[in-house]
């Protein structure tokens, strides 16, 4: 099409909008707000598995010692562990240090531990952390398989429940993203319907005089469009302006955090709402434009 | 230019609009279609500008078989045909030249040729004057001339029309008259279905008239109803 047709469809298409604001302000918003509610959830999922996987690569293997391992040989298989690739750290922590850890830990309720007296019940042990979360288990192993080592715990519970839990999170954000994704195409659907309806008469004085069917589609199309295109650009702007806030003050207060900086992330997340939104209106007419062939 | 051979058309209703109708018009005829309402005048209209499919049987138009047309390459037949109807149906947001206009921006003519042209078909209705006026600040008779002006200002090879004259008063009628037969006295074929006798019996053209989707009469220079011999 020339260059002054597709004015003309776009001029169309304004109308179309301008005939029933209140129609495309809605089809606007719900198409932003679903399509921002999906980018939140978005964010936050990678944010909680990068937390996630930071949690799991720092969990410590413990692998403990029999009572009658003397120091040398711990100390010596402690520099075997260390020359192991897929581990980060290792450390000897001697039964009194555990002791100590262990009243640390327990807090004003330290007093328990001092019916044991002398007696310190614990045993020496190794505490290694893994280079990568997947190699957790594989030091457990080779560890348990260490002379002189009885056994070894880390704490997989921990890491695999709230494995399951982010999943949860990101399939409930997925289903309610998708929920309001079909409402804002339902809106938008009506909204180009509705066009149609008030265009039937142009429509057909236009196939009438021979106008191609495609200029007669493309008013609707553009239509979907601009109502997709303008809710996915408020979207994706509101969803990058607020991860990059959100970091900058979560960075500042939480500087513990591993957030995912925004400098990928938000801005793919950006593109991929205009996509979806954009898509949002082309499906809308793609819906709509059965109706189209009956007028 | 037109040939309808054996012309059956059946709605998906059961009613049977056309029968085995037959008729050939040349180019540059004058046809009026006469006859009762619900005698196929209307049906058979609509299937030579392709709003209609023939059930069974052949029509022609300009040498396309139009029953196996193509969808796509309907737009470009409908080109060659101007289309006016009883209820004028012009866009009423729209003024006099933007409603004529608005047939050849849709088929990406040039604005300064529709410009060019939208003058000379206003001159042809004789509106040249009411360019800027809505649709609903003229008289039923100046509606039907900005129809019949969008209808020609595509320079079609035929024009048909469908009771063009039904709701326009006795002048408007004749007005509208005068200028179709000048239309196709500047060479386009015009068919023309009517009941308006006295127009018929006037402009002494051919006259197809129908009954019961079937033709029943089909004569040169004759009037409305069958003339007993003087």
């Amino acid at each position: 099409m020339r260059l002054r047709t597709w004015a003309f469809c776009l001029n169309e298409a304004n109308q179309n909008l301008l005939r029933n604001p209140v129609l495309a302000i809605a089809s606007i918003t719900t198409t932003a707000v679903s399509l921002l509610v999906l980018g939140v959830f978005l964010m936050l999922s990678v944010n909680v598995n990068a937390i996630a996987t930071s949690v799991e690569s720092q969990v410590a293997v413990r692998a403990f010692f029999a009572k009658n391992v003397s120091p040398s040989q711990e100390a010596s298989e402690l520099q075997t562990v260390r020359g192991w690739s897929e581990v980060r750290t290792a450390a000897l922590v001697t039964k009194e240090q555990a002791l100590a850890q262990l009243k640390q830990q327990f807090g004003n309720q330290a007093k328990v531990l001092d019916s044991l007296g002398s007696a310190n019940p614990l045993e020496d042990s190794l505490s290694v952390t893994a280079q990568k979360p997947q190699d957790v288990k594989d030091v457990a192993t080779r560890l348990a398989d260490l002379s002189g080592v009885v056994h070894t715990t880390y704490q997989s519970a921990v890491v695999s429940r709230l494995f399951a839990l982010i999943n949860d999170v990101r399939i409930v954000g997925l289903a309610i993203g998708v929920l309001l994704l079909i409402g804002s195409l339902l809106v938008i659907t009506n909204a180009i319907r509705l066009g149609m309806a008030a265009r039937r008469r142009e429509i057909g004085i236009m196939r009438l005089v021979g106008a191609t069917e495609s200029l007669v589609h493309w008013p609707f199309i553009l239509e979907g469009l601009i109502l997709g295109g303008i809710g996915a650009i408020a979207a994706s702007g509101l969803a990058y302006w607020s991860y990059v806030a959100a970091y900058h003050s979560a960075v500042r207060s939480l500087p513990f955090l591993p957030l995912v900086s925004p400098s990928p992330i938000a801005r793919d997340i950006a593109l991929l709402l205009l996509v979806l939104g954009i898509l949002l209106g082309a499906v809308g007419f793609r819906i709509s434009v059965r109706r189209l062939a009956r007028i | 230019m037109i040939s309808v051979r054996r012309v059956q058309k059946v709605y998906p209703n059961g009613v049977t609009a056309l029968r085995d109708v037959d008729l050939e018009i040349a180019k540059g005829e004058f046809v009026f279609l006469v006859g009762p309402s619900g005698a196929g005048k209307t049906t058979l209209l609509r299937l030579l500008f392709r709003e209609e499919v023939p059930t069974s049987g052949a029509v022609i138009v300009n040498g396309h078989d139009v029953g196996r047309m193509r969808p796509r390459q309907i737009p470009y037949l409908r080109r060659q045909i101007g289309v006016v109807f009883q209820d004028f149906r012009l866009l009423p947001q729209r003024n006099v030249q933007e409603n004529i206009a608005f047939a050849l921006r849709v088929i990406e003519v040039h604005p300064r040729e529709i410009k060019r042209r939208v003058a000379q078909v206003l001159e042809l209705v004789g509106l040249s004057d009411r360019g800027f006026a809505l649709p609903a600040q003229l008289s039923g008779g100046e509606q039907q001339r900005v129809a019949l002006a969008r209808a020609m200002v595509g320079r079609p090879v035929m024009l048909l029309a469908d009771e063009p004259t039904g709701n326009l008063d006795p002048q408007n009628a004749e007005d509208m008259m005068r200028i179709m037969l000048e239309i196709n006295r500047l060479g386009t074929t015009v068919v023309m279905a009517t009941h308006a006798a006295h127009l018929v019996d006037r402009a002494r053209q051919r006259v197809v008239a129908m009954a019961d989707g079937a033709i029943q009469r089909d004569e040169l220079a004759a009037s409305y109803h069958v003339e007993v011999t003087r």
